[in-house]
């Protein structure tokens, strides 16, 4: 306390005998410099704020966000369920032992619904970017999912995965298709 | 307050990034995808589609579906690569009337700029809505060899996207700023970027704080998607020996199987060998067939080895056109996600003679470069910004010569932290507060930085008296330490200036010395609590035994009295074994005695025993915050 009441002091001498001019001056760039110390400070209260709204919504989001990667790297199990289902040779789709394997697939499939994960619509749906990714586009109704490669499904309001599909392109429509028929 | 991004605007990938408290954050597009198609698109019905929504339809609407716009950037229609380029693309380039070109996409007519604008203003959209701000200025990079037309086209993208372009910079430029190079001196930069489709090497020249490039060369039909190519025609082969049926006629497995080809070569990168598994992948007469291959690492690498050789030759070009040799080169920066390959890092090593810089996300560093040099030309990164942190641990003495810690090392500051202590004897009238500094637990160990006493405090049993300590260190990295007697409302307090700490190289040895004692100093620390807990268990039963003393009989009393006789000169001596032992003695004397109260009075009813009330475990006092005593002045 005691040393700056002293360089105080000092101060004071000094500038009773400097002008007004030179007072103006000092007063000029302190304000120059305050203003500039005020914006640094506004900017990191601000990138604080923001951030601290970031992180509430993103550990909102976590869990969901945890959860929808766990599910999408299971899919290709039940892919590949449904691949193994749609392929049963004619003499066997009677035969209990695909019974079960039919079984384990709903069931899988149950779970998932259970944890809000929905299979996306697309077979016979207009195609729409937003939910289906075209893979090929072939003779059928033009603009409509006539196929689908891969199925697609929503979580927690979000398309984890989009539907693969076949999309028509209006061709075997029209009575008269045009002579090349590659996409 | 209007933020400034930093903007990779890629040829078939687009990335942002924007400085935050001093570091990069790459900023999620509002599908979560912290990378963005570069793509544009008009669907049938009008809607416009930007970033990954254009991809997903770019087959069911080649002509109107724009990529690659990179490609056409500031070009002439005249010019060669324009001829070129309009034999591949799907969709149409025209010649505006002044010889530019122009593009086609929903039967309207765009110039290239405009096209990128709107993959900009996708990307600006997605920032503001990640950082609750609006962006006006940004930063964008280009290709090294990109000519005062393309990079004008660039800026003109900016501004119709909305954005105030503050500066065009070259893309090895921000991936070297990316690493911090432009703190070193002077120095030649080797940018090595291989990404999904072109491979392009630069070599830069730092001086005086400014990147300048001396020379660029590359493959712009090199990248990834060559490497999974080999990938795909080898498990074709392969599936072709083994189930006699080729692959590569079935559009559908084609794309199974490409997928899963890129998702072995990244996994490759990391583990040593991979299985290719895709059941049902086609049929035939016989029924269903499966793919089930593995592909070592080793098979991976000698399937590629000629794409990574191919790269070598642009680089020896690179180098003589800037003059320089391979030994002159003082930094390798390593760009593009097929960086990630453990072959061509390692060719990149053997090449260059030196070890890449690797350590940021190789998708991203451009990016991340753009926003260091947004946040720069922002003033961002000024040093009237720039916060220190407290090297050391500050805190103080507490009983039995603890360190007590107040502020942990490495805190940023300015910052301030207090907590509420005790007396360590009953009616101790004065606190001594040890501001020390250090790592160790001991106090006689670390570095006193000051030492002040507060008086005054009023006669009362130890463990009452709360007196707050708080620590407080400005900006400039001054120290101020106040006690405060919370009853009385006395206090006291010192300040340590900045010069009375320590050299970097004195706290870089007392840091090491904290580790070297570790061992020892946990096992010292540990002997010291359990004397302060001996202690306190032998001062309580003191407590205890007079307020009970005509309630149980005179031998037990005799017992007790004994037992912490035999605590008080064990805690004279440093046999640990012989304190503990005492300890437990003095322990059982006191449950035999607890027994022996409660024993009068009725025994509880049925329904197991009630918690004991009122009764203090030893060695603790119910005070909440308090962490420790001090010892008596």
């Amino acid at each position: 306390m005691s040393q700056e009441g002293q360089t105080g002091r000092e101060k004071r001498e000094i500038i009773e005998v400097e002008s007004i001019e030179s007072l103006r001056e000092a007063l000029t760039q302190e304000r120059a410099r305050a203003g500039g110390l005020l914006a640094n400070w506004q900017r990191a209260q601000a990138d604080f704020i923001n951030y601290k709204r970031r992180s509430e919504q993103e550990k909102e989001e976590t869990s969901n966000l945890a959860k929808s990667a766990l599910v999408l790297s299971l899919l290709p199990v039940l892919d590949d369920l449904e691949r193994a289902l749609a392929s049963v040779p004619p003499r066997l789709t009677k035969h209990p032992w695909v019974d079960g394997i039919s079984i384990i697939n709903r069931k899988f499939r149950a779970i998932l619904a259970a944890l809000g994960v929905s299979p996306v619509k697309a077979l016979g749906e207009p195609f729409d970017p937003n939910l289906h990714e075209a893979a090929l586009h072939e003779k059928g109704k033009a603009g409509i999912v006539i196929r689908e490669l891969l199925k697609g499904y929503s979580f927690a309001g979000k398309v984890i995965r989009p539907a693969k599909v076949v999309v028509g392109s209006g061709e075997g429509e029209d009575k008269e298709a045009s002579a090349s028929s590659r996409p | 307050m209007a933020k400034v991004i930093g903007i990779d605007l890629g040829t078939t990938f687009s990335a942002v990034a924007v400085m935050e408290a001093g570091e990069p954050v790459v900023i999620p597009n509002a599908e979560g995808s912290r990378i963005t198609p570069s793509v544009v698109a008009v669907s049938k019905g009008g809607e416009r589609l930007v970033g990954q929504v254009a991809r997903r339809q770019a087959i069911t609407n080649p002509e109107n579906t724009i990529f690659s716009i990179k490609r056409l950037m500031g070009r002439r229609f005249d010019e060669p690569s324009v001829a070129y380029d309009v034999k591949w693309l799907p969709y149409k380039i025209v010649k505006a009337a002044n010889g530019d070109v122009r593009l086609v996409m929903g039967g309207k007519e765009y110039s290239p700029p405009e096209l990128s604008a709107m993959i900009l203003q996708k990307l600006k959209a997605d920032a503001e809505a990640y950082l609750g701000d609006k962006v006006t200025e940004a930063v964008i990079t280009v290709p090294a060899y990109f000519n005062d037309s393309q990079r004008q086209a660039t800026k003109d993208a900016g501004q119709v996207a909305g954005l105030k372009v503050l500066r065009i910079i070259n893309e090895p430029t921000a991936a070297s700023l990316a690493y911090g190079l432009d703190k070193k001196k002077d120095e030649t930069i080797a940018v090595y970027d291989l990404g999904g489709g072109t491979f392009d090497i630069s070599i830069l020249e730092l001086g005086e704080g400014t990147f300048h490039v001396k020379s660029t060369s590359g493959d712009t039909h090199l990248g990834g998607d060559d490497f999974d190519q080999k990938v795909i025609n080898w498990l074709v082969g392969e599936f072709k020996k083994d189930q006699g049926i080729d692959l590569s006629q079935d559009k559908m497995a084609l794309q199974r199987l490409r997928e899963a080809a890129e998702k072995a070569k990244c996994e490759l990168s990391t583990v040593q060998q991979t299985e290719v598994n895709l059941p049902f992948i086609t049929a035939d007469a016989s029924g269903p067939k499966h793919l089930n291959i593995t592909l070592t690492r080793a098979k991976l690498e000698q399937l590629v080895m000629e794409l990574v050789e191919k790269t070598l030759g642009p680089c020896k070009q690179a180098l003589a056109d800037a003059t320089k040799t391979v030994e002159q080169v003082d930094e390798v920066v390593l760009v593009g996600g097929q960086t990630r390959m453990p072959l061509v890092q390692q060719k990149v090593k053997e090449f260059f003679g030196k070890e890449p810089h690797r350590g940021v996300n190789p998708d991203e560093v451009v990016a991340i470069g753009a926003a260091i040099q947004a946040g720069v030309l922002k003033g961002e990164v000024s040093d009237v910004l720039l916060l220190d942190v407290t090297p050391l641990t500050l805190g103080i003495e507490t009983l039995g010569g603890v360190a007590t810690p107040l502020i942990q090392r490495n805190t940023t500051i300015p910052t301030a932290k207090s907590q509420t202590f005790s007396t360590a004897a009953d009616n101790q009238s004065s606190v001594e507060i040890h501001v020390l500094q250090g790592e160790r637990p001991m106090a006689t160990d670390n570095r006193t930085l000051g030492l002040f006493i507060l008086d005054g405090v009023l006669p009362a049993p130890r463990g009452m008296p709360q007196i707050e300590v708080a620590f407080d260190i400005d900006a400039n990295g001054i120290l101020n330490v106040r006690a405060h007697d919370k009853g009385t409302g006395r206090e006291q307090k010192i300040t340590i200036t900045a010069s009375s700490g320590l050299s970097k190289g004195e706290v870089e040895k007392m840091q090491r010395d904290a580790e070297a004692h570790a061992a020892e100093d946990a096992k010292h620390k540990e002997e010291v609590e359990t004397k302060n807990a001996a202690d306190n268990l032998a001062y309580n039963a003191e407590k205890t035994l007079r307020e009970n003393k005509d309630k149980i009989a005179d031998d037990l009393n005799k017992e007790v009295e004994t037992k912490i006789a035999e605590v008080r000169s064990a805690l004279g001596g440093s046999d640990m074994e012989a304190i503990r032992r005492t300890m437990q003695e003095l322990s059982d004397a006191m449950q035999k005695l607890g027994k022996a109260v409660y024993g009068q009075q009725q025994p509880p009813p049925e329904g197991g025993q009630p918690p004991p009330s009122g009764e203090e475990p030893p060695g603790k006092e119910d005070e909440g915050t308090v962490e420790g005593e001090f010892r008596e002045v």
